[in-house]
């Protein structure tokens, strides 16, 4: 299993994919956090610890879900076929390796992978919001790591899904092909027509307002969008903070309740991303078990 | 009895690929596999090393069963590899690592200890000839320098059965005859080797036994000698001739296909130049140019299909 890993990991490190996704982060990153300054200085407005942290886990799920969850899916999607194409599977199941350990140790490697990815984005909100006037706390270190993690079981899911696209997908340019519409039509467009509805609906309804608005589009999400880990991941981070003010312009004037609390809230939406990681595990590693490596 | 290959098929969707190919290579041979594009080489190679999932039939190596009835039996087929060495056709290795780097994660695969590791690599790079470059990057190599690197991966766990999947296409003449030396060398060492080709010459002066393969099955299999003059047989010579003036072989016994004016194509099963200078010269003329033609195997193997 660590000799998979080993191999795997130094491949990845190697790809243009992972070194151009962190450079586009951090090139579209880094000067928000600056526009962001000059909006606080110019407004005079003072940054509560409670609104840094919201901020924080915003911005890292922002960033992450959607360029890592591009990663994710890429690295996936190409992860068998390719390795088939060039013909470096062939030599390395040859040797006394058993599939299941290598493609475990594979498996691995990629989660090492996108938690650097994650982590890197991490690091560039932390520094952000220093950078706007938030400080360190205990209760923020915990749910940097929390959040992690979850956004990591996230990406896991889409890098499994990408198993199954590439045991499936003979050419490895088919599958990116594929892998990338699936990103825009399943993860994009599929979820932004279920808001609409949910908000349509809502204007409908006698008694719309914001907060039934919010319910809806939460129920539509749990309900239609199980299989989108990104939409999953959202509807938790929603409630880790709650806006005090009716006014939604008042981004500042927030309760912070943490990411364990926003878990335990949506325990639904984290079962979706769990439950939905493992059947796709399972097929894509059943898969590569059983199949020609030519 | 080093390998044991019987009743193997294989099916890619309507493709029949092996159709119940029966096959065995014993201690200390040198086995060319032979069999025109489409045969079903790679098939049978890539069946022996577990990299794909044959229908029906079982194979045994070093004397255990390793697959049966469509499935491997895991433990017993990485316990085989151990002692195997096996050389992919169209293979690529890892562009970014240098010779070195790449058997040394080819070498921990086997778990050779570091010390020992790094011993094997010198000497298998110096047998392959890649010591002078054994830290630049193998992206940058030529198609021969892959091919040959492709072989010390092979070579690195020191096995005792060498299976090569067309390891001469791609070599200059100077290459294959220095390849045919490594083998040589690696078989007196004591290594059974198994080699496949769709070309006679790269099974001449060092395979002891040959194995044709066509549509799936053996079609021919013993020592080169016999099965040339099986060849021969079967497909016959071809000769073309160029007289001085038109000859009408209406008479003849041979089969004859005009080329143009004063120019033929005759096919024999043997060899019939006496003849056709008297046959010839009855008819008042004389032969101007005649070139008598082997079979090539491409020609063999279509005759044996038909
Ligand atoms: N993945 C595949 N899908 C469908 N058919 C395949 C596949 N791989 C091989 N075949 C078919 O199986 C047959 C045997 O192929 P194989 O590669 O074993 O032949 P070969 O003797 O190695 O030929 P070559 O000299 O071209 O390497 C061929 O007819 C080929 O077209
Ligand atoms: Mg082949």
């Amino acid at each position: 299993m660590m000799w998979g890993f080993k191999l795997e990991f130094k491949q990845n490190l190697r790809t243009k994919k992972f070194w151009l996704i962190i450079v586009i982060m951090a090139v579209l990153y880094i000067p928000s956090f600056y526009f962001m300054k000059s909006f606080f200085l110019q407004s005079g407005e003072h940054i509560t610890n409670e609104a840094a942290m919201s901020m924080l886990i915003n911005s890292i799920t922002g960033m992450t879900s959607f360029f890592v969850a591009i990663l994710a899916l890429l690295i996936g999607a190409t992860a068998i076929n390719s390795e088939i194409e060039k013909g470096t599977l062939r030599i390395a199941m040859s040797k006394p390796i058993k599939r299941l350990h290598y493609i475990g140790g594979k498996f691995l490697a990629h989660c090492l992978v996108l938690l650097i990815a994650l982590l890197f984005s991490t690091i560039v909100s932390l520094l952000g919001i220093l950078y706007l006037g938030g400080s360190f706390t205990t209760q923020l270190v915990v749910d940097v790591f929390l959040l992690n993690m979850l956004l990591l079981l996230a990406m896991i899911q889409l890098v499994a899904l990408g198993y199954i696209i590439s045991t499936v997908i003979k050419s490895s340019n088919t599958a990116l092909g594929l892998a990338i519409i699936l990103m825009f039509v399943i993860f994009m467009i599929v979820p932004s027509i279920v808001n609409f509805l949910a908000i349509k609906n809502t204007a409908n309804s006698p008694n719309a307002n914001i907060e039934e608005m919010q319910k809806l589009q939460k129920e539509y999400t749990t309900k239609y969008l199980f299989y989108d880990p990104i939409s999953q991941v959202k509807v938790i981070t929603e409630d880790v903070s709650t806006t005090l003010s009716k006014n939604p312009r008042d981004i500042l004037n927030v309760r912070y309740n943490g990411v364990a609390y926003a878990i335990r809230n949506n325990l639904t939406n984290f079962a979706h991303i769990i439950w939905l990681t493992i059947l796709y595990l399972s097929i894509g590693f059943y898969r590569f078990v059983k199949m020609d490596l030519r | 009895m080093i390998l044991r290959i019987e009743g193997l098929v294989k099916n890619y969707g309507d493709v029949r690929a092996l159709d119940g190919l029966n096959l065995e290579v014993k201690q200390g041979q040198v086995y060319g596999f032979l069999g025109p594009n489409g045969a079903g080489k790679s098939t049978t190679i890539l069946g022996t090393v577990g990299l794909i999932f044959p229908q029906k039939g079982r194979i045994e190596l070093f004397g255990t069963e390793v697959f049966n009835e469509g499935k491997y039996d895991e433990n017993t087929l990485v316990e085989a590899k151990k002692k195997i060495g096996y050389m992919p056709e169209h293979a690529t290795l890892w562009d970014f690592l240098t010779p070195v780097q790449t058997l040394d994660i080819i070498g921990e695969a086997f778990k050779i200890p570091k010390a020992e590791r790094s011993k094997k690599i010198e000497e298998v790079l110096k047998l392959v000839g890649l010591w002078e470059v054994k830290n630049k990057k193998v992206g940058n190599f030529s198609k021969g320098m892959k091919q040959r690197l492709l072989l010390a991966q092979s070579l690195i766990n020191d096995p005792d059965f060498l299976i090569l999947d067309e390891p001469m296409t791609g070599l200059d003449p100077s290459g294959i005859a220095e390849f045919k030396n490594v083998i040589r060398d690696l078989n007196k060492e004591g290594k059974t080797v198994f080699f496949s080709s769709h070309i006679l010459a790269h099974v001449e002066e060092i395979c002891d036994t040959v194995g044709v393969i066509v549509k799936g099955k053996i079609r021919l299999e013993g020592n080169l000698e016999t099965i040339k003059r099986e060849f021969l047989q079967k497909a016959g010579y071809t000769i073309i001739l160029e007289t001085t003036r038109k000859v009408s072989f209406e008479d003849a016994e041979w089969k004859v296909t005009p080329l143009g004016e004063k120019k033929y194509r005759i096919v024999t099963s043997h060899d019939i130049r006496e003849e056709l200078h008297d046959f010839v010269a009855s008819q008042g003329a004389k032969i101007l140019t005649m070139q008598v033609k082997e079979p090539t195997l491409e020609e063999i193997f279509i005759q044996m299909v038909e």
